[in-house]
């Protein structure tokens, strides 16, 4: 293995990336000898989009960004979602034209060459593991208010010990576990969704002063405008999930309708529920109290509206949302590895897979440990920020790689769907992601660059001669 | 010539019996080989690894079934979903007929079951192709309430069979449980004709008939495809 590739050149250990030409249907992909069935529906790749997604925005950043821009955090949340609709179309359309597993990264090595691609693909690896740390540290917070809503008061402390173990056990369960739990995914979203709508349409009312008691509206951006817009780049872990979309590209049925519709919709389902949810958890509580209450805030603003049956079905909620983005974000990091190794990016070694349960363990293992690692930490806001600083430099790039493929287009290059508003939207999409950058905290932005910088130094030390650009 | 289409979970190293392969040695196969990967995994990833080593299996197998001659070929599909990948190659092969492989020796005696709505006409023209001038027997088997409209349809397909030239007895099972039935009389037969039928609310609690007689059988078991304008 390892050869015949056309061209391509060879990483320090003398491994070439394996690309071979392939025929793409609507129904599977056709290389020379076999063929890889696309199974994954539009549901599957919604569940997936809204299914990371869904965890963070709503369940866990409420409170943390009510402290900082007071009810103005709806705007932040609006405002990531504008720059993750302007990303998502410039990436739906690349994903259409490379319906490839590997996503983000995929599109900018191909687009872009080697460096570019390298860069993004490591960084995306630790963006994962960071959000997915995050994710976890999120769900600890819910797994103790659970004990707490059961009566077993058991005091923050146990949040990391929880996290930890949970962490290990979706790392060992997906080595190990063969069943099919992305159905439980899809009815896992269904049901989080049906959970938010009832609450959110009560609230909504409630606020609106439909219902219930009415209540002064406190002043909108109480703080000013400037942490309108650092809080929109600390919300912005809510909407990483659309490009795990394209992770999956390579699996999706139809992917010239499929592709754009999940990536786009996922994004448009959040970005709405994140805005109404801050809007009615900030009108019930006011954004003060929000703050106090933290990473579990929501519980609160259940219990506000619907007694102690909404903070049941919030604390319930929770756990479902941050386990499934944790979960999901397990998987992708998986995926996003494999595609680096199968370019010689990494040894080909991390693409191994094992024929007892076939599932890429050692993949797996490199997502796991460090999302242990991180975990540890227990710092939410660094984890979120990070996570979104690795993704927004891809995002930015995503947008560049268009323009250059657009500018110069290669024969192979044949998307089924076109980006609308070219070239202002993929270029405004590449201006805000590298603005929002420009938001985080100081630290955030030390610990993203020093990643970036490190894989570049990878580049330069293991794959300076592998040719990835234009190389389907 | 109706083509068969023949699954193997070739990485699993399902293979298939010589009594099977003999039987359908005459006709046109394709050998499926499919690997189904859990989501962790892309499919992708399984065909870098895995590959050579499926392939170089599926050519001997193909080579049982006749590729020597000409009619038979193989796919290779890595997949995470079994019975969609079966049913996308079976339509593009155009097969009609699909095989669940089982142990058995050399094939002289075939059971063919007639119940529920299959579809007859294309279980009994596939059947008289399946034997050919071999010397193979047959049993009509058909289970239902109604003896006298299963006694005549029996009849029937006999009458026509035999016409071909082939051996053919009938046997009809009123008011019993028809799959356990199906699987009593299977017992002294190498292999099963059944007709596909549509889905219903025991198929999905208990899983596809063909595949529950298949377990209870443990010979092989040919499936005559249900096409969309059967209904």
């Amino acid at each position: 293995m390892g050869t015949g590739s056309p061209g391509g050149g060879t990483n320090v250990e003398g491994e070439s990336p394996r690309i071979e030409p392939t025929v793409e249907t609507d129904e599977a992909t056709l290389t020379d000898d076999a063929e890889l069935e696309r199974t994954l529906g539009l549901t599957g790749g919604l569940a997936i989009g809204i299914g990371t997604m869904i965890g963070a925005g709503i369940f866990v950043f409420p409170g943390l960004a009510a402290e900082q821009a007071g009810p103005a955090a709806s705007a932040s949340f609006a405002i990531g979602a504008v720059v993750a609709l302007l990303v998502a179309l410039p990436a739906s359309e690349l994903a259409t034209a490379m319906p490839k597993s590997g996503g983000g990264y995929y599109f900018i090595s191909r687009g872009l060459g080697t460096l570019a691609g390298t860069v993004v693909g490591l960084s995306l690896w630790f963006g994962l593991v960071f959000a997915t740390a995050f994710y976890l540290v999120g769900f600890g917070f819910y797994a103790v208010d659970t004990l707490a809503e059961l009566g077993i008061a058991v005091g923050e402390e146990l949040v990391i010990p929880i996290a930890l173990l949970f962490g290990a056990g979706f790392t060992v369960l997906n080595v190990t576990g063969t069943e099919n739990a992305a159905k439980l995914q899809n009815g896992i979203v269904a049901l989080l969704l049906s959970i938010l709508v009832v609450f959110l349409t009560y609230g909504g009312l409630d606020a609106a002063g439909v219902v219930g008691e009415p209540s002064v509206p406190e002043q909108f951006a109480p703080a000013g405008i400037f942490p309108v817009f650092t809080t929109a780049a600390l919300v912005f872990t809510s909407y990483l999930g659309f490009a795990q979309v394209a992770t999956v590209a390579g699996e999706m049925k139809n992917p010239g309708r499929n592709l754009p519709l999940a990536m786009v919709g996922s994004v448009l389902v959040v970005g709405v529920l994140y805005v109404v949810t801050i809007f009615v958890a900030t009108s019930g509580l006011g954004s003060e109290t929000l703050g106090d209450l933290g990473e579990t805030a929501m519980v609160e603003v259940g219990r506000h509206y619907l007694g102690p049956v909404g903070a049941v079905a919030i604390v319930f909620g929770g756990l479902l949302a941050t386990m499934s983005s944790a979960n999901a974000s397990v998987l992708s990091t998986s995926r996003s590895i494999y595609a680096v190794s199968r370019d010689a990016l990494l040894p080909q070694e991390a693409s191994r897979i094992n024929l007892r349960y076939g599932t890429p363990h050692v993949a797996l293992g490199m997502a796991g440990g460090p999302i242990l690692v991180l975990t540890a930490t227990g710092k939410v806001e660094l984890l979120a920020e990070v996570a979104s600083f690795l993704h927004l430099v891809m995002y930015g790039l995503i947008c560049v790689a268009l323009i250059a493929l657009r500018r110069d287009e290669p024969e192979w290059y044949d998307p089924d769907f076109r980006v609308p508003g070219y070239p202002v939207v993929p270029a405004l999409g590449a201006v805000c992601s590298f603005a929002l950058i420009l938001f985080m905290d100081w630290t955030s932005q030390l610990i993203g660059v020093g990643i970036m910088i490190l894989t570049t130094v990878w580049y330069f030390y293991y794959a300076r001669d592998v040719d990835l650009k234009g190389k389907l | 010539m109706t083509r068969i289409l023949v699954p193997l979970a070739i990485l699993e190293g399902e293979s298939v019996s010589a009594g099977l392969a003999d039987l359908l040695k005459p006709m046109d196969v394709t050998v499926l080989g499919y690997h189904v990967l859990p989501e962790q995994t892309p499919p992708d990833q399984a065909r870098l690894q895995y590959e050579d080593r499926a392939t170089a299996a599926l050519e001997d197998l193909a080579t049982e079934f006749g590729a020597a001659d000409g009619t038979a070929d193989y796919r290779l599909v890595f997949t995470h979903n079994r019975k969609q990948t079966f049913d996308r190659v079976a339509d593009a092969t155009g097969a009609d007929v699909y095989a669940i492989p089982g142990a058995t020796g050399p094939v002289d005696r075939l059971l063919v079951a007639l119940t529920g709505d299959v579809a007859v006409d294309r279980i009994r023209s596939f059947v008289t192709d399946l034997i050919g001038d071999r010397d193979i027997s047959v049993t009509l088997f058909l289970a239902t309430d109604d003896e006298r409209a299963g006694e005549q349809l029996l009849e029937a397909t006999a009458v026509t069979l035999f016409d071909e030239g082939l051996h053919v007895r009938t046997e009809l099972a009123v008011d019993e449980p028809p799959l356990e039935a199906l699987v009593n009389a299977a017992a002294d037969h190498d292999a099963i004709v059944m007709g596909e039928r549509a889905p219903s609310l025991r198929t999905l609690v208990f899983g596809e008939e063909a595949e529950r007689v298949a377990a209870g059988s443990v010979g092989p078991v040919l499936v005559v495809r249900r096409l969309e304008d059967d209904d």
